[in-house]
């Protein structure tokens, strides 16, 4: 089973990826920001990460770089609630980018694909 | 001896012969002869005084004025005589001088060849004699001068009565001249008069062809320059016989001209003293009735031209006041042009007006003024003669008619200024004045052309003349700068295509100066109406930035509560999606949660366009397909439930060029016009896509159309479709359209409307096709890399 790593520090959002990743079949760790995400990281070891970017305590954009440093091949998500990063550079590093929407088919589609390839 | 009866025979027959009408000279001879046979005398003669001068004795004799009685010539000192006279000397005889009052009429003489001794009686008689020749002789001349007196004063009271008959100077020396002429009969006759502008002395009549002589230019210049009258006989064997008198015209001191007379028309053809003195005296009485008439003329001119200048003034006057009654640029135009045309006015036909575009180098045809044809020239005309009021009363008074063939004519003609040989160009670039005529010819008056083929080498003569002019003979026009603040700033045109009338030089005058202030007046007016567009322009510009600055808060506000509402958004709609998998489908709760997933998406969907709109988002430049693109677009819509009953045309080219273009953000564009088009018509109409490639410039372009048959837009709303959050309809946030021209201008295309208020509007979107090379180089995160 994939272990994914949901970062997000509106805790409805954590529980509604979490109910829905784990439908899918996925075991589900929550973290409220980039701090508790690097964490958690070692003793999960997750196969994917989702990552908000605006954070309290430690962004998405600074978590995406200190995840990167130790794990160079984790695939990353990059999740905002609208497209203002798109082009930006820093958003380069992260292996999909995608647009907060009510309607989760997308990014569950971009996981499915990123973890069959990986 | 004859005896006291003969005596008195012979006295009766004398004084008979003195007393009658016979000829002075007949008269004397048969007096003589008379004499000589009563005293039987061998030799009766009469000398004349003139005859007496060469003889030294007669002359002593005549001025001792006593009568010499000689009876033997032996007793006469024969020495006191010279030879020539001496076979004039009888051994007898008398000689008697003849002296009536003071004056030597002669010596009467009478000689014997035998010796004879005079008796008393015979002295007496001789005495008598001699006292009735020389009486009839005094007569004679009396008369002969009387006669000769009388018609000098017949001449010049002639003279004088012809020159004051009239003041015209030019009747007046046509008189002088032929008077004088018939006066002197003479065969020829020159008056000249100095020039004063030029001094010069210059023919003002003449009567025969002497004045081509060179003599006579000769002749009237020494005598004008010496103030010397002068008498000529010329008998000249290499020129003709020559006999003229000329004599010079004197006031105040000095010479103003000359009057000369050729050739007597008698025998001998030349003039005597006489005719010079009558000519002198001629000369000198009509030199002040000359010098009046030039004064009269003078004046006279010099009153007409004062009065036309206060006449002109007073039109002047007149026509700015009617200038001064408006700022507005439009009614301006139409009052210079009307002062122009209108009688009391300038009183041109027509009056055309170019104004420079300075942005363009261009001339601009603005306005013009005056009748179609002849017959509605007439009626004009007519009518502005029954109206009363003061000038500028009735230019104000009158307007125009705006959409006159020669005002459209004249409004469509742009003239480059670099056309030099368009009469135009040349009175705006030299800054003068042009009067051109252009004479009769069989082509009518197509007689020159300029480089661009237009007759007359002016544009407006091209346009205006072939299209009025429907019998071409001559046609006048002139034209005039129009002046502003030390430039040119237009032209005026004017011409007489009805009545005819020449243009003069005075009448080109007159208008230059009206058109200096109608110029100034004009430039006035533009300026004022810069001034007032200027002044909206800020007040648009001011509103704009308040609005710009009210959009740009709102901006701001609306993306932080976007932000602040996306994820409580997501969390809402992502369980309600949660809650619609796990309820059955009979379930009432199951529409519940379908609402609230639908209103959870248009919430996203109005939140993601605010976001849109307030960052700009790049364009991922690819070839595209805009059929593709629309046709998806187009079944994004079809499901919606008002598309039903709405009948949808598409007309698509075969050939469709690609585009360069983000399809994402195009497919937007079109999306939205289609849904706007749907909405509008209510579920009923026609929705009619276009799709078509377009060249401009030499360029390929696709245009698409989206027309629908909703109505339309409402006119007053048409300028805000495009500003956002302006909305008619209570369900959007009206960020639509602004999108949608943003994203199209920043595809370097247009979005353009056509607006039909009632039936339905048709948006046109034009976008360049594709150019290799203009594909997006940078590399955007996409979420399906």
């Amino acid at each position: 089973m994939k272990k994914i790593l949901v970062v997000d520090d509106e805790e409805s959002i954590r529980f509604l990826y979490k109910e829905e990743l784990e439908e899918e079949g996925y075991i589900v760790e929550c973290a409220m920001n980039g701090e508790e995400a690097l964490q958690k990281l070692s003793a999960f070891k997750p196969d994917l990460v989702s990552l908000d970017i605006k954070m309290p305590v430690m962004d998405g954009i600074e978590a995406l770089k200190r995840i990167r440093e130790k794990e160079r091949s984790l695939p990353i998500i990059l999740c905002s609630a609208y497209g203002e990063y798109k082009q930006d550079l820093t958003t380069w590093a992260s292996d999909a980018y995608v647009v907060k929407c009510a309607d989760l088919t997308n990014f569950k589609c971009t996981i499915k694909k990123l973890l069959g390839s990986s | 001896m004859p005896n006291a009866h003969h005596s008195y025979d012979l006295l009766k027959s004398i004084v008979q012969l003195s007393t009658s009408s016979i000829p002075i000279q007949v008269k004397l001879n048969q007096i003589l002869q008379a004499i000589s046979g009563a005293f039987q005398s061998d030799r009766c003669l009469l000398l004349k005084p003139e005859q007496i001068e060469k003889s030294a004795f007669f002359s002593r004799l005549a001025s001792e004025k006593k009568p010499l009685w000689v009876e033997e010539v032996t007793f006469f000192q024969k020495e006191n005589v010279v030879l020539e006279e001496e076979d004039l000397f009888c051994p007898t005889f008398a000689c008697i001088p003849l002296v009536v009052a003071t004056s030597f009429q002669g010596i009467l003489y009478i000689g014997f060849s035998k010796n004879h001794r005079f008796s008393p009686e015979e002295v007496d008689l001789l005495l008598l004699m001699g006292e009735v020749i020389g009486g009839a002789i005094r007569n004679e001349e009396l008369h002969h001068k009387a006669e000769e007196t009388i018609s000098e004063l017949t001449a010049l009271y002639e003279m004088g009565k012809t020159i004051t008959s009239t003041l015209n100077l030019e009747d007046r020396l046509k008189l002088i001249v032929t008077t004088g002429l018939k006066t002197l009969q003479a065969k020829g006759g020159v008056l000249r008069l100095e020039d004063k502008k030029s001094s010069e002395l210059k023919i003002k009549y003449s009567i025969g062809e002497y004045h081509q002589n060179p003599l006579d230019e000769e002749i009237a210049q020494r005598v004008f320059r010496t103030q010397t009258p002068l008498s000529l006989n010329d008998s000249g064997e290499e020129r003709l016989s020559l006999s003229v008198l000329c004599a010079p015209f004197f006031s105040k001191g000095r010479t103003f001209g000359t009057l000369a007379f050729y050739d007597k028309d008698s025998d001998s053809s030349k003039f005597d003293e006489r005719d010079f003195q009558l000519l002198l005296t001629m000369a000198n009485q009509i030199s002040n009735a000359i010098e009046n008439a030039l004064t009269h003329y003078e004046t006279t001119e010099m009153s007409q031209e004062h009065e036309k200048k206060v006449k002109e003034l007073s039109t002047l006057g007149e026509l700015n006041k009617a200038l001064l009654t408006t700022v507005n640029f439009e009614r301006i135009l139409q009052l210079t042009l009307t002062a122009i045309t209108i009688g009391d006015g300038l009183g041109f036909n027509r009056a055309m007006l170019f104004l420079v575009n300075e942005k363009d180098h261009i001339l601009e045809g603005t306005i013009a003024v005056g009748p179609e044809s002849a017959e509605e020239a007439g009626k004009i005309w007519a009518s502005l003669s029954q109206r009363k009021g003061t000038l500028s009363d009735l230019i104000t008074q009158l307007s125009p008619k705006g959409h006159s063939a020669l005002n459209s004519i004249v409004k469509g003609i742009q003239i480059p200024l670099e056309q030099e040989q368009c009469i135009l160009s040349r009175t705006f670039l030299e800054g003068r004045s042009f009067n051109i005529r252009f004479p009769q010819s069989k082509e009518g008056w197509i007689q020159t052309r300029c480089e661009r083929g237009c007759h007359l080498g002016s544009e407006v003569g091209c346009y205006v003349g072939e299209h009025l002019s429907r019998d071409p003979r001559v046609y006048s026009f002139a034209t005039v700068p129009l002046w502003g603040k030390g430039k040119v700033i237009g032209v005026i045109l004017v011409d007489n295509l009805y009545n005819q009338n020449p243009i003069k030089e005075e009448d080109i005058h007159f208008l230059s100066l009206f058109a200096n202030q109608a110029g100034l007046a004009i430039e006035n007016a533009i300026l004022y109406r810069n001034l007032e567009e200027v002044h909206q322009e800020l007040k648009e510009t001011q509103n704009q930035l308040v609005h710009r600055e009210k959009m740009v808060a709102l901006g701001e506000l609306s993306n932080s509560i976007a932000h602040e509402i996306k994820n409580p958004l997501v969390s809402i709609g992502g369980f309600a999606r949660r809650l619609f998998r796990t309820i059955p489908e009979d379930a009432p709760e199951k529409r519940y949660t379908q609402t609230i997933m639908i209103e959870v998406a248009r919430l996203e969907k109005i939140l993601t366009d605010i976001f849109n709109y307030t960052h700009d988002e790049a364009i991922a430049f690819k070839e595209c397909d805009l059929r593709k693109i629309v046709e998806e677009s187009l079944s994004m819509n079809q499901e919606r439930a008002d598309a039903e009953g709405v009948e949808l045309v598409k007309e698509f080219s075969e050939e469709i060029p690609k585009i360069n273009g983000d399809s994402h953000q195009l497919k937007q564009v079109f999306s939205h016009l289609i849904h706007n088009a749907y909405q509008a018509m209510r579920g009923q109409g026609t929705l009619s896509l276009r799709l078509h490639p377009i060249s401009k410039n030499g360029a390929s372009y696709v245009r698409v159309e989206v027309e629908d048959t909703g109505g339309g837009i409402d006119p007053e709303n048409l300028h805000n479709i495009f500003n956002p959050f302006y909305t008619t309809k209570d369900y959007s946030l009206g960020l639509g359209l602004p999108i949608a021209h943003k994203i199209i201008t920043s595809h370097r295309g247009q979005i353009e409307v056509d607006n039909k208020p009632g039936l339905g509007v048709n948006f046109m979107i034009t976008l360049p096709g594709f150019e290799r090379g203009r594909e997006s180089r940078s590399k955007v995160v996409e979420a399906d890399k």
